[in-house]
């Protein structure tokens, strides 16, 4: 199976780092379901192309999130998620948009109503 | 982390008329894939040499596979190590591919006919031709899977790129990953290649002039060499030379300078605190902190 996960080298993160946030997104938001088996170690290093000991670290921290386990001779595989999780996780992420959204803002002087309204209009669109 | 090593030199030195290889020391970590970068004559084919037990060092001990190597490799340590040479051996110009695989076979118990059949198809090499006939990149295709078909534990690849078209490249890259699937298995190889060494290495080996300039885990490497636009008022060569990791500064037009850094972290850091802004940062290359590390290399050794 090929992970959806893509990295920058020019990023300023740290590449485990980068590979945690997007690995922890697919199985938090559902998109990797519980017992979901992932590649081997081996195998996402090269996908991503980085080593296996940074590959090795994502697994272990996820592992101790308690989002995967791993069977002895078999694999790591995608663990159970509960429903307060998920949730947390799913308006986690519009709460942490809606802050880029508002930082962009300000840095090109908006006013609070400016933006209110803007947020506004921007629901309608989609919401109607 | 570093846990068993595959591979320990210690203090292995090489006396040669024009070339003093070493003192080396080096530890090969069981179970990764390790890749040796450095200029031409560096000395990383002639310390595969004496790994192998072909050239004798002076002084220092070699251990393989947790094995003492004192006079040349024993048989049945032998038969775990698969070796790619970095130059096809003209005295086997006249043999036939069939020839030497049997050859091998007689030599390792662990011959895999089935694997070695896979890995000629897979690289689309016809082994029943003479080896001195066959192209370059068929020649290295062959010897690449001759190394691999007994299964061996441990693998020396002496560039083993070299040649190859861009799709047996590929093909190849994915043997090796492949190879490396079970987890107990190690790879030391050469490669003047930096994709090869991106896509394969886990630790990088930098030697030059006989000597190891440093050992890293790949991936904090490239995140610890940046070159950084750093841009403030009253920003000026003096001040920058302070950022910690700095390893060049150049100009970049009104206050901004170009900073090259080997400790990004600690960098970004101390322009917050300057209260300097970085405008932009590029990663660097393989190529260019290997140039980097050269230049600090012969900066040191002047100035003892």
């Amino acid at each position: 199976m090929r992970l959806p996960i893509q990295i920058s080298e020019q990023s300023a993160e740290p590449l485990y780092h980068q590979i945690e946030v997007q690995l922890r997104a697919l199985i938090v938001s559902g998109q990797l379901t519980e017992g979901t088996l992932l590649p081997s170690i081996r195998e996402l290093a090269q996908t991503v192309k980085c080593s296996v000991i940074t590959v090795k670290r994502v697994y272990n921290d996820l592992e101790a999130e308690g989002l995967l386990r791993t069977r002895q001779g078999t694999g790591t595989y995608v663990a159970q998620v509960c429903e307060k999780e998920r949730d947390r996780y799913r308006l986690g992420a519009v709460m942490d948009a809606l802050e880029q959204a508002v930082i962009a803002a300000k840095r090109v002087q908006c006013t609070e109503e400016e933006l209110e309204s803007m947020l506004k209009e921007a629901v309608k669109r989609h919401f109607d | 982390m570093m846990n068993e090593s595959a591979i320990r030199l210690d203090g292995i030195v090489q006396n040669r008329l024009n070339f003093k290889l070493g003192p080396l020391h080096m530890d090969i970590p069981l179970g990764y894939i390790t890749a040796i970068v450095g200029p031409n004559g560096c000395g990383k084919s002639s310390t595969f040499r004496m790994m192998l037990g072909l050239d004798k060092q002076d002084e220092g001990t070699i251990q393989l596979l947790g094995q003492q190597v004192a006079q040349g490799l024993d048989t049945e340590l032998k038969k775990r190590i698969g070796y790619l040479q970095d130059q096809s051996s003209p005295h086997e110009d006249s043999m036939k591919g069939t020839e030497k695989a049997a050859f091998h076979r007689f030599w390792y118990d662990r011959w895999d006919v089935n694997r070695y059949r896979e890995l000629l198809h897979n690289l689309e090499v016809d082994d029943n031709q003479v080896l001195g006939k066959m192209s370059k990149g068929m020649r290295r295709k062959f010897e690449f899977a001759l190394s691999l078909a007994h299964n061996p534990e441990l693998l020396l690849l002496d560039e083993p790129s070299s040649g190859l078209d861009p799709l047996a490249w590929k093909t190849m890259i994915e043997i090796l990953h492949r190879y490396m699937d079970r987890g107990d298995r190690t790879i030391l190889m050469t490669s003047h290649i930096i994709e090869e060494v991106k896509r394969l290495a886990d630790f990088i080996i930098f030697m030059a002039h006989g000597r190891v300039l440093g050992v890293y885990e790949k991936d904090e490497l490239f995140s610890s060499w940046f070159t950084l636009f750093v841009s403030g008022a009253g920003l000026n060569p003096k001040i920058a030379a302070a950022m910690p990791g700095q390893c060049g500064i150049e100009h970049a037009g009104g206050t901004t300078y170009r900073i090259t850094t080997n400790k990004t972290s600690e960098s970004e850091d101390w322009c917050t605190a300057q209260g300097y802004q970085i405008v932009s940062r590029q990663a660097l290359e393989l190529d260019e902190i290997m140039s980097a590390l050269l230049m600090q290399d012969r900066l040191s050794t002047r100035a003892n």
